[in-house]
Order: C-alpha cells, then sequence, then structure tokens
C-alpha cells in the first residue's frame, strides 16, 4: 500500500511517496513552471520510478500547495499550512512551533502533538523576507542562491539591511556594495533581516517547545543560523524540509487510504 | 438555501426595488427644484434633513454599489490620474473619479450635484478631505457635524450629548436657509417615530441568527438587508421593507431553512465585506458550510442591537445619541466587548477579522483583536486582508489559502475534541 503527496509551491512542485509504515520511500522535485498539472505528473511519476513502484500502486494522492486544484493525480486537496505541521511533527515529534519560508510566502504554524493546526500567521501579501526575497539577494551578487547562506556565515562585521522588499533590495545591496561593504557582511545583514521578519510573525503565534524550519529556505545554513540567533532557541532543520508539504499531504492521504481500507473489511 | 419557499428572495428583490426608485427620484430633483444634501452612512440624520426638504445621496452607497458592478476599478484609476495617491481609500477615490466622469451610476441614474454637504461621520479624518474636495468641486456649502470620539466605556456623557444636540438645531437653520423652506419638527418627528419601529423589526431579523440553523447569513446576506435603513430610515417604505423581510425570515424559521444547505460553522464577522469580489468572496466561506451569525459592518450604520432606538418624545437628543453610539465611534475596548458578547451570544464557533486597507477606521486594532480572541478568549480568529472598494487589493490564491487552512484547522479541532 503506497500514498502520495504533491506539493505545488510557487516556484518548485515536490512530491512525496510513503509505504504503509509511513517510510518515504520516493521523492520527486522539479521547478513548477506555468504548467502546473505536467508538473505534479512528473514529480509523481520521478517518486514512483525512485520508489521502484508502478503509479498505479499509489492508492490515494493529495495535493497541496498553490497549485493544489490542478494537481493531475490528486484525490483530495488540503492546504500546505495543515500539511506542513503534519509533516514537521511526524519528523520531529516535539515540534509546537514551525516557521516555513517557502517562495512566496512565510508562514508561522502553532501545532499540537498530533500535528493538527493551532494557529498561524502568514507574511502580508507582499513578498518581503520570503524565499523571493533571497534569490533576489542572490542574483545582486551574482551568485547562485544554494550559495548566498555560507557566505553570510563568513561574516566578520555587523551590518543592518533595513529593507525587505524583493524589489528594492537590489537598490539596497547596491548601495552597500558601493559604499565598499563586504558581500559575505551584506548577505549576513539580508539573513538577520529576514530572520527578525519571521520572529514576529512566529511571537503572534506564540513561540512554543521545538521550533521545526520547514520549506525550501530553510536548507541555507545562513538562515537556520540567523533564525537560531534570533529566536534564542533549537531549531530543527531536516534535508527534507523542503518535502515537508509533501510528506505531510502524504501523510494525510496515507491515513484516508487506511480508513478506506479498513471501511472494506469492515463491509466484507 | 436548501429548498423553495413562498417568500424567497424578496428581501433582495424589493431591495433592489426600492434603491433603483431611490435613485430614480434622485435624479430628477433638480428638475423638480428640490435640494440635494450629500451625507455620511454611519450616524446619519436622514430623517432630520428629509424634514428639511432635502433629498438624499449618499456617497458611500454610491462607492460600493461601484464595488459590487465591478466599476470602481476605472473610476479609481481616474482619480489616481488626477494625483490622488494608490494610498487614499478606495471609496474617496471611486467618487472623485465617479464625479470626473459625469456623476452617472452603473445602473445609469445621473447623480444630481449637491447644495449641502453634510460631514456627519464621526472617527474618519479622510471623510472630512473627502467632502472639502466636493464642497470646491461644486462650489456648495458643507457643515461638519464634530461628533467626540467615546473614549469611555460607560457611552457618551451628557456633555456630548448636549454638543452634538445643539449643533443638529444650528444645522437647521443652514438647511431653511438653502431651501427657502420651513423645517417641519411634526414630520421629523413622525420619521423618527416610524425609525424606532424599523429599528425594532431589523433588531428582530437580526437576533434570529441566534438560532440554529440560523435562518440569515448575518453578513453576507445582511449587507444588502440593511441598505433600506441606512438610506431611507424614516420613511414608511423603510417600514414596509423591514415588514417584508421579516416576513422572509420568519418564514425560514418556520421551515428550519437557513441561508447554505447546510450550517457546518457559526463565525462572527468583523469589518467590510471585498464589495468588488462579493460573490467569490462569499463562495470562500460557503464551500466550508460557514453561516454568519453575527456581523459588525451590518451595524455600521447603527448598533440598535444593544438597545439604542430613535425616540419621537426626544428626536434631536436621540439622533445626538445615535450619532455619537456609531459603530466606528466606539473604542476598541467597546468594540471588542460587543464581539465577545456576540460570540457568546449567538454560540458562534470563531471570529473572521476582514482587513481593508482603505478604512484605518475599522481596521486600526484588528490585529490586537486577533490576539485578544485567540489569547484571552481560546476563540479561534482568522485574519484576512483586501479592499472594500479597490479590486486591486484581492488577492484570490492566497485569502483562499488562508480561509481554507483556517476551517481544515478548525475541522480538525472539532473532531479531536470529540474523540
Amino acid at each position: 500500500m503506497y500514498a502520495a503527496g504533491i506539493d505545488v509551491g510557487s516556484t518548485q512542485t515536490k512530491c512525496i511517496v510513503l509505504d504503509e509504515n509511513r517510510n518515504i520511500c520516493g521523492r520527486g522535485l522539479r521547478m513548477t513552471g506555468a504548467d502546473v498539472m505536467k508538473a505534479s505528473r512528473q514529480v509523481f511519476e520521478q517518486a514512483c520510478e525512485l520508489a521502484g513502484i508502478e503509479t498505479h500502486e499509489v492508492g490515494y494522492t493529495i495535493g497541496t500547495g498553490y497549485g493544489r486544484f490542478r494537481v493531475a493525480t490528486g484525490d483530495d486537496q488540503i492546504t500546505e499550512i495543515s500539511c506542513h505541521a503534519k509533516g514537521a511533527v511526524h519528523l520531529f515529534p516535539k515540534t509546537r512551533t514551525i516557521l516555513d519560508i517557502g517562495g512566496q510566502d512565510t508562514k508561522a504554524i502553532r501545532t499540537n502533538e498530533r500535528g493538527e493546526v493551532v494557529d498561524f500567521c502568514m507574511n502580508d501579501k507582499c513578498a518581503a523576507g520570503t524565499g523571493r526575497f533571497l534569490a533576489a539577494a542572490a542574483e545582486v551578487m551574482g551568485m547562485d542562491v544554494s550559495e548566498i547562506g555560507p557566505a553570510s556565515l563568513q561574516s566578520t562585521q555587523k551590518l543592518k539591511i533595513t529593507n525587505v522588499c524583493t524589489v528594492f533590495v537590489e537598490s539596497e545591496i547596491l548601495n552597500q556594495l558601493g559604499r565598499g561593504k563586504k558581500r559575505e557582511d551584506i548577505l549576513a545583514g539580508v539573513h538577520r533581516s529576514i530572520a527578525g521578519r519571521s520572529a514576529s510573525l512566529l511571537r503572534r503565534v506564540g513561540l512554543d517547545e521545538e521550533l521545526t524550519f520547514t520549506g525550501g529556505v530553510a536548507k541555507n545554513p545562513g538562515m537556520l543560523d540567523a533564525v537560531r540567533t534570533r529566536t534564542k532557541l533549537q531549531v530543527n532543520a531536516s534535508e527534507d524540509s523542503q518535502f515537508m508539504g509533501a510528506l505531510g499531504a502524504a501523510l494525510f492521504a496515507l491515513e484516508r487510504e487506511l480508513a478506506g481500507a479498513n471501511r472494506q473489511e469492515v463491509q466484507s | 438555501m436548501s429548498q423553495s419557499y413562498l417568500h424567497q428572495g424578496s428581501g433582495q428583490k424589493l431591495q433592489r426595488k426600492l434603491l433603483g426608485d431611490w435613485y430614480q427620484n434622485l435624479q430628477e430633483a433638480p428638475q423638480r427644484g428640490e435640494k440635494v444634501a450629500y451625507l455620511f452612512i454611519s450616524g446619519n440624520i436622514g430623517e432630520l434633513l428629509q424634514a428639511c426638504g432635502f433629498h438624499l445621496v449618499y456617497p458611500e452607497v454610491n462607492a460600493l454599489q461601484c464595488g459590487i458592478k465591478k466599476v470602481a476599478g476605472p473610476n479609481i484609476l481616474s482619480a489616481e490620474d488626477l494625483g490622488y495617491s494608490g494610498d487614499v481609500c478606495g471609496y474617496v477615490k471611486n467618487d472623485i473619479g465617479l464625479l470626473t466622469g459625469g456623476n452617472q451610476m452603473p445602473q445609469g441614474t445621473v447623480l444630481p450635484p449637491p447644495d449641502l454637504l453634510v460631514c456627519n461621520y464621526a472617527g474618519c479624518a479622510t471623510y472630512l478631505r473627502w467632502f472639502e474636495a466636493l464642497a470646491e468641486f461644486y462650489q456648495a456649502e458643507m457643515v461638519v457635524v464634530d461628533v467626540p470620539y467615546l473614549r469611555g466605556t460607560d457611552g457618551p456623557t451628557a456633555e456630548e450629548k448636549a454638543y452634538v444636540e445643539r449643533q443638529l438645531r444650528e444645522l437647521v437653520t443652514v438647511c431653511e436657509r438653502i431651501t427657502g423652506q420651513e423645517f417641519d419638527p411634526e414630520a421629523y418627528r413622525q420619521a423618527v417615530a416610524r425609525s424606532a419601529q424599523t429599528e425594532d423589526l431589523w433588531v428582530d431579523i437580526l437576533q434570529s441568527a441566534k438560532r440554529k440553523p440560523s435562518p440569515i447569513d448575518a453578513y453576507f446576506e445582511a449587507v444588502f438587508f440593511m441598505a433600506p435603513i441606512y438610506v431611507m430610515r424614516g420613511t414608511e417604505a423603510c417600514l414596509d421593507y423591514y415588514r417584508a423581510v421579516k416576513e422572509e425570515i420568519d418564514e425560514r424559521v418556520q421551515r428550519g431553512i437557513g441561508p447554505l444547505a447546510r450550517e457546518e460553522v457559526r463565525i462572527l464577522m468583523e469589518g467590510p465585506p471585498a464589495w468588488p469580489h462579493f460573490r467569490r468572496f462569499w463562495e470562500m466561506f460557503k464551500k466550508w458550510g460557514a453561516v454568519s451569525v453575527a456581523s459588525t459592518y451590518s451595524k455600521v450604520g447603527g448598533v440598535w442591537d444593544l438597545g439604542f432606538r430613535h425616540d419621537p418624545d426626544r428626536p434631536f437628543e436621540s439622533m445626538a445619541e445615535y450619532m455619537l453610539g456609531c459603530y466606528t465611534n466606539r473604542n476598541w475596548g467597546m468594540r471588542s466587548d460587543m464581539l465577545k458578547s456576540y460570540a457568546e451570544e449567538y454560540e458562534a464557533d470563531a471570529l473572521v477579522i476582514h482587513s481593508v486597507k482603505s478604512c484605518r477606521s475599522f481596521s486600526v486594532g484588528q490585529a490586537d483583536l486577533r490576539e485578544q480572541f485567540i489569547r484571552e478568549y481560546d476563540i479561534p480568529t482568522l485574519f484576512i486582508e483586501s479592499d472594500l472598494a479597490d479590486p486591486r487589493y484581492f488577492a484570490e490564491a492566497q485569502m483562499k489559502n488562508r480561509i481554507d487552512a483556517f476551517f481544515e484547522a478548525l475541522k480538525h479541532r472539532r473532531v479531536t475534541a470529540q474523540v
């Protein structure tokens, strides 16, 4: 018995396939692009291939993320807010607060021990301080987005970046470079600025017990460090942080599939 | 609606007819040599101005009509072309765009120019500037009724009431000069008496939402039902209208039907609706079986359910009390207490705050309200943002995501509470 979760985010589409013991047996990842249905189908096929199974062996699939209603193989849809909570508590059972920084959204989620959402808060409608902001900063620096986190950790001088606007960050960074400031110091400032913004969202839902950092940005060590410093908390992050929404969706899908199987057994 | 019934839709149909007639009558007023006053909804003094012989224009109502009819966007852009900033209230910009484009409403009525502008609304400095702009454009006379903001929690003081009442009496002399007609105190008294009767009916209608299931959506439906008591209160037609709505609601009660086929969640709504996307906005709640059992926006024209009534024996004094007690003239402690009592009396499961960019009077303090409801009262609260006039501030995917996540969590909370 297998179940899948497909998370169609604004930037990337992710898929997780679980076996009946809730073990991850396949992952799929690609840029979302304009064709959401195609992206969701491809990550699903990729994850099934890695799991060594045929797509029809997956009994139930749940779509999540902004493109959740366009998931080609989806049986149902659940928001990524519920899915991130579910996934985070599965991987780190003591999680009570979740910070999810994705391509366009930053979310602070409070959960209970069962991975159910108790409260959540999101950034306002602009993409200030989200993954897109970091990507814009990387672009101005002529760096790959994967390089900026490690570079920020090399900072020796504290520098304040006041702007978190994804559009205006470019001129702010150019201004700092023009003033002769070092690249790693500027980047550390950029990371601190996002951490500050995220911390205020987290405080609104309440910073309880363990904090788990999810979403693509959690793979950035500079961001992880900035969030730890700012919140003064132990921050969990997994190798699968960017798959957390897909994992949560797959867990919901597996629960549905198991419930369905139980119903059938009772009926027969 | 789960089944058809005798009075189905009569409230909506009659409302459309009443407003249609109202606008038609307005359009023809200048030809008949009759005078026109512009005024605001909250704490409006319609009965008084009508007794002075004025026809009434409510630019806010025009703005929301333009919003629903999808012409607010172009009107707002016209105002921005003139130099109004992106941050200025969408209602104001809609009105400026509307008048520079010939003052023709989407249904075709051409609005008459004002002979008098009465800024009767407390709590919004922008509205004052709005009427100043209109006064300059039309070269019309403007009167500001200064309504002190309620700072204490015990309601208006005797001095505050006397202060507002004196201004109303002064206003009457201005009206008499403009219309050349003597104020008719008996007509005013009778209008105020009809207002009180209408208010009784409206309160009954709103309070029917205490039933389970609620026969009415006290936000998405009430915002249509409320129009006559806001714009033509004190008239016989208005009183008849609420008798008809009451009949429709009573029939729903008898048959046990509500606005949705199934009431899953009972919500409180704070803030104005997203007029330019009204249907889509409502659909996002319908999908979850969410029925609004009480709302604050249905009280912006008057908070009658807490006991206030216009009083024909004290027509000026009770009008002053009414103006002072309007929803956005209440301090945050009062607003929050009102919502808290609604949560209890209407047995609501959650609070939804729709914060609008245009109206700071409404929105400032809502973030604190959310914190208070979650932390102190343990009432799940959703915070969403868009606008009441400017269609550009409505981000459908983001809003839908937040609403879906909120109701998903609420559903989980319920299921787990039963285990």
